[in-house]
């Protein structure tokens, strides 16, 4: 079967900067917006751009993801001639293959590549909040007749040093890459989207060194050394790669904050899928009060709910004040009970009277909860 | 695995007014994210039954849009599955409850099913249940036969039985009385009977009204926790929508909120669904908003079941009430009630002239628009009796000349008040003043004349109407005339009785000077096809009728239009006139109301023997007639049937009425057999109607087809049970009785037929002599039964605003 371009998506490793979050989850299973997981946005993209063939390279907590995406039906990729596959370690007749990183997953997974005998990969990161046609990068690809192409956007010059900096010659080519570097050159980054041409892909795989395993810190810069023809696509939208707490929580609030937030409400044009997990709708009590915030199903609501997210099955007991918050899915919220600037881990229990309202933003966690907060009568 | 197979009867209809026209009942949005189908598909999968198959009647696109595949249910399956199994006869019409005949259309569908045992349950029961307890239950208590029942003795129409002894049914469906599982149950001999009474929280949802008090039970904490369990939940199709936001000034409490809306307003004790906008400042209360719906700024929605995509405008109020709920149509615009103008454009008008039920409606409807807000006003012609009437009263407004075949005729206008509606007469003294109303052979030219001079006298009015609300053929060149003369009115044409259509030479098109916009069959002129063609909006005047007339059976040549302008055709229920009354009746012996509606009846029974020579006493059994003795009222499947039931000794017939002269002659023949248990009144001056509304017990109306019916509706407030087939408004107004739930208000049968008409007198007269408690429980039911002209007119109102 050909296709003429498949995706590989790198889940990649633990996400230690988003803490406990991701202590049983891999990165692209987190919670966001309060019913949306990370990894929808990038399926969704997939099946908008009408790529239906897709590899998820993962190999860190796999399950809840696995049975996330499932057969992928949720976002129209359970076709029969492609689809999803999840390309996890596997053991060979001498040793097991554990992935070291991005680039050097995709070098054990070339067979899937030929095996469709695709023209171009895509490759993708799982856990982006973004929207994008990937044929329009393609077309850039073909017409700036590209080996290699990166996605770029501009950022703010005092976060570019957590992003791969590109430096970029008058015809849009890149002349420097540089991953997480101290002292940023310029603030256009890499948002880990690469297009690259099969052969071109191979050939570099194939001189890379045993040492070579991460498309952003070894590939692309040999890339760019060999004078393969790298071409930068820029990209003007929403873009946030949700790797700290911070970031995780700053993003929830850019879409409390903007009632038209990617069109998440749209139907028509990208739109946004998710699975569906035949929750009820969220239901508001007597008590119940909440403005500017957002609720998902599932959630029995009797207290007030302040400029805060509110995943799925979470219960707020009556008495309960939250404000500026980001609450993960099935949090149980007990009554009389204040937060203030913080996100809650996921299927937690808050006890009656318990407070936490530090001005700093706050992870409670199953762990933590009696640090960070208690219960004052 | 399970040993259960499932029916899942999507063939009723039900009385849910606007909401099932694009849709079947098990289709309807419910409980904010769901449809109510997907309580009995889920209930499939968490009690691990595998074959499942649904019977819908007529439009169940958005049914099967909904179902797809059947993976959201596991019932994507490579052994059995989801089987929708469409009627392949559409000269079937709706019935209440799948019929054997229904089943015997898909009969290899049972032969191919596996189980041994088979649950029929319809499409519109909400609840949460394995139904592997009905079937368990059923195997201890070695039942033939289960029926299940709600807490307060309900009836669901839910039934567990065999599959063989359901085939023995489906094989014979032809042969026996029985149409469906109700009547089994109900009738069939022989058989071990087992109820299972369900104490859990369920609703059966059948009318708009239960849709609505459904939604509202999910705000009952026990309820949700009976119909959402962890253990056993409700799956639906999967959509997209976003979390639901609430904005700055949001208030919300006790409601429950779908994904996907956005409330920036106030919310009490209400069902949203989902991407509803609820905008600043607007409040919704005790309300159930479907879909898509926008309550825009300002604006107060209160008991009120919204349909998907309706828009309230800014600072509309929309007031319903709990008894009287306001029910959008989908993507209706509700606007503010500013002031509409009607005019109805008539034939005949009680009480100026009256020859038939058209001028009731016509009448009634237009001091119901005043009354409730609507500037109201009626034209008709200018007959010489309604000179002589109302002479004194009558106003000249305007004179113009209207030509006609090559020549000009003078007309006059005149006009009066009464009670706020403006009625208008065209005086034309070569065309109108007659003798008769109808009958001549120039009828034609003489309505299109008359269809020219309204139209030549729109400007003399005191208010430019906003819609012509035109009634049967008369008007019909009407809105082909607006057309040709590029008026830009809308107009509303209803249909009272389709067997009368006009038919005339085309010439008249000619005389009149009309280009007729369509090519009539046979090259003759026909008044109503011309109007079914260029109205904007068209009704009839019942639910039932309506459904009806989409088959050739019923409206004949037409059938091909009528289905063509099947989404702007509507049915209407008529009213009854309020005055209409036992209570307020000067002419009968005994006025009554419920409290002592027994004893009047006795006596009223008594009195009305005497008058119309019957033998006399408490214990006969009176069945009345009021009626044209036409074909159309049934006389053919009647008379075999009386002969039937007068054998016993005890029962009586009394008919009032004219009609064809060879029935006339039958029941003569009749009361020559029967000559004292038999009075027959073949004039109008013989009887008073009122004698036998007040004095039968039980009133019949066999009709072949029936577009309303008003007959049934003064018995029933009479207290006198009526005998119906289930057509047209008889099978809106009559709900058959259920000793179970002494639920229903008259007896009904469903095919043509002799024994079927004998075999529910039978079923009356049975419990008129062995279950007197339930006779009496009928009699209340009936006279509790509300079909008021001011209901009637508020649908008109809702009409006119979507037009």
């Amino acid at each position: 079967m050909k296709k003429t371009m498949i995706a590989m998506i790198l889940v990649g490793g633990r996400g230690t900067r988003l803490g406990d979050i991701t202590s049983e989850t891999a990165k692209p299973a987190v919670s966001f917006g309060a019913k949306y997981r990370l990894i929808d946005f990038t399926l969704s993209n997939l099946t908008n751009s009408n790529i239906d063939t897709c590899g998820i390279v993962t190999q860190y907590e796999p399950f809840d993801l696995m049975y996330y995406i499932g057969s992928g039906r949720s976002w129209d990729l359970d076709i029969i001639d492609g689809g999803i596959r999840f390309l996890t370690p596997y053991a060979r007749k001498d040793n097991i293959l554990w992935q070291k990183g991005t680039a050097h997953a995709v070098k054990q997974y070339f067979n899937f590549i030929t095996s469709y005998n695709a023209s171009y990969v895509l490759i993708l990161s799982g856990d982006h909040i973004y929207k994008m046609d990937y044929q329009e990068m393609l077309k850039h690809h073909i017409s700036n007749k590209a080996e290699v192409t990166i996605a770029a956007n501009y950022v703010d010059l005092k976060d570019a040093s957590r992003f791969g900096i590109i430096e970029v010659d008058k015809l849009n080519h890149a002349v420097g890459f540089e991953e997480k570097p101290d002292k940023p050159k310029t603030n256009l980054a890499s948002m880990g989207i690469y297009i690259f041409s099969v052969d071109a892909l191979e050939e570099i795989l194939k001189k890379a060194s045993d040492d070579d395993i991460d498309f952003g810190k070894n590939i692309i810069p040999k890339a760019i050394k060999s004078e393969k023809v790298v071409s930068v696509f820029r990209f003007d939208g929403y873009w946030r790669d949700v790797g700290t707490v911070k970031s995780l929580y700053d993003a929830n609030m850019d879409l409390l904050d903007d009632s038209d937030f990617l069109d998440l409400n749209i139907s028509k044009n990208l739109p946004v899928y998710s699975k569906s997990l035949n929750l009820n709708p969220h239901v508001m009590l007597e008590k119940a009060k909440a403005t500017k915030s957002l609720i998902a199903d599932g959630c029995l609501i009797n207290g007030e709910v302040i400029h805060s997210t509110v995943a799925y099955s979470s219960v707020i007991e009556s008495g309960s004040k939250i404000i500026n918050s980001v609450i993960l899915p099935r949090v149980t919220i007990g009554h009389d009970c204040f937060l203030q600037n913080v996100i809650v881990n996921k299927d937690i229990v808050i006890p009656d009277n318990y407070r936490c309202e530090s001005l700093d933003l706050t992870l409670i966690t199953e762990t933590n909860m009696f640090e960070v907060g208690g219960i004052y009568d | 695995m399970t040993n259960l197979f499932m029916i899942i009867d999507a063939t009723s209809k039900g009385n849910f007014s606007k909401l099932t026209r694009h849709r079947v009942p098990g289709a309807l949005p419910f409980g904010a994210k769901y449809r109510l189908i997907d309580f009995s598909l889920s209930n499939c999968k968490n009690s691990q039954i595998t074959n499942v198959s649904i019977f819908p009647y007529g439009n169940y696109r958005s049914l099967n849009d909904h179902i797809g595949s059947g993976d959201r249910w596991d019932l994507n399956r490579r052994n059995d599955g989801i089987f929708i199994l469409p009627p392949k006869s559409l000269n079937l019409t709706v019935e209440n409850e799948i019929s054997f005949q229904r089943m015997y259309e898909h009969y290899e569908y049972f032969l191919r099913s596996n189980q041994e045992y088979v649950i029929v349950s319809p499409a519109s029961l909400v609840w949460n249940v394995d139904y592997n307890i009905f079937l368990h239950s059923h195997l201890m208590n070695k039942a033939d036969i289960t029926e299940v029942l709600s807490e307060d003795n309900k009836r669901l129409k839910t039934y567990i039985l065999s599959k063989s002894l359901l085939l023995d049914y489906v094989d014979n469906y032809n042969q026996i009385q029985f149409r469906n599982l109700s009547d089994v149950f109900d009738y069939a001999p022989n058989l071990e009977r087992h109820i299972y009474k369900f104490n859990a929280s369920c609703c059966l949802v059948n009318s708009a009204k239960e849709l609505y008090e459904a939604n509202m039970r999910m705000l009952l904490k026990n309820v949700r926790k009976e119909w959402f369990k962890q253990n056993r939940p409700i799956y639906s199709k999967e959509t997209m929508s976003a979390p639901s936001r609430y904005g700055e000034e949001a208030i919300v409490k006790n409601s429950i909120i779908a994904s996907g809306a956005f409330i920036e307003g106030k919310v009490y004790n209400s069902i949203i669904g989902r991407k509803v906008h609820i905008a600043k400042g607007a409040k919704v209360y005790n309300s159930v908003i479907m879909n898509q719906c926008k309550i825009e700024e300002n604006a107060v929605v209160e008991y009120s079941v919204m349909d998907k995509e309706t828009r309230v405008l800014e600072n509309s109020v929309v007031d319903g009430d709990i008894d009287k709920l306001f029910v959008s149509e989908k993507k209706q615009v509700v606007v503010s009630d500013k002031s509409l103008s009607i005019l109805q454009a008539t034939a005949e008008c009680y009480p100026y002239v009256k020859t038939g039920g058209l001028a009731d409606v016509v009448g009634g409807l237009a001091s119901q628009l005043s009354l409730q807000g609507v500037q109201s006003q009626v034209i008709m012609p200018m007959y010489p009796v309604i000179k002589k009437n109302y002479e004194l009263l009558l106003e000249i407004v305007a004179t113009t000349k209207v030509d006609f075949d090559g020549l000009s005729y003078r007309v006059d206008l005149y006009s009066l008040i009464n009670q706020n509606t403006t009625y208008y007469f065209v005086d034309s003294y070569h065309f109108f003043d007659r003798e008769k109303i109808y009958g001549y052979p120039d009828d034609g030219e003489r309505f299109a004349f008359f269809t020219k001079a309204v139209v030549a006298f729109l400007d003399a009015l005191n208010q430019k109407p906003d819609i012509i609300h035109i009634h049967d053929w008369h008007l019909g060149l009407l809105p082909c005339m607006l057309k040709n003369m590029n008026l830009n009115i809308k107009t509303l044409m209803t249909i009272h009785n389709i067997e009368y259509q006009g038919i005339y030479s085309s010439n008249i098109l000619e005389k009149a000077g009309i280009t007729p916009l369509i090519h009539f069959v046979n090259g003759k002129l026909n008044f109503m096809e011309s109007g079914l063609n260029n109205a904007t909006k068209i009704t009839t005047v019942s639910y039932t009728y309506r459904d009806e007339l989409k088959y050739e059976y019923y409206s004949k040549n037409l059938v091909d239009i009528i289905n063509l302008r099947d989404r702007d055709f509507y049915g209407i229920l008529n009213g009854l006139d309020d005055d209409i009354s036992p209570e307020t009746d000067l002419e009968i012996e005994n006025k009554y109301t419920l409290v002592n509606v027994f004893e009047a009846k006795s006596a009223n029974k008594l009195d009305l023997q005497k008058r119309t020579g019957l033998e006399q006493g408490e214990d006969y059994f009176i069945m009345g007639m009021v009626t044209r003795i036409v074909e159309q009222k049934g006389f053919d499947i009647l008379i075999p049937a009386l002969y039937e039931i007068l054998q016993n000794p005890l029962v009586e017939f009394v008919i009032l009425g004219v009609g064809d002269e060879h029935y006339h002659n039958s029941l003569l023949r009749l009361k020559e057999r029967f000559p004292s248990r038999v009075s027959l009144n073949l004039s109008y001056d013989a009887t008073k109607p009122n004698y036998i509304y007040s004095g039968a017990d039980t009133f019949l109306m066999p009709s072949r087809y029936e577009p309303c019916g008003i007959g049934q509706m003064i018995s029933m407030k009479y207290g006198t049970i009526p005998i119906v087939r289930q057509t047209g408004g008889l099978n809106d107004t009559v709900d058959a009785y259920d000793l179970s739930s002494k639920r229903g208000n008259g007896f009904k049968f469903y095919n043509y037929d002799s024994r079927d008409l004998l075999f529910q007198i039978t079923n009356a007269h049975n419990i008129f002599v062995n279950h007197k408690d339930d006779w009496q429980q009928l009699i209340i039911n009936a006279m509790h039964s509300d079909f008021s002209v001011a209901d009637s007119a508020k649908e008109y109102i809702e009409l006119y605003k979507i037009v």
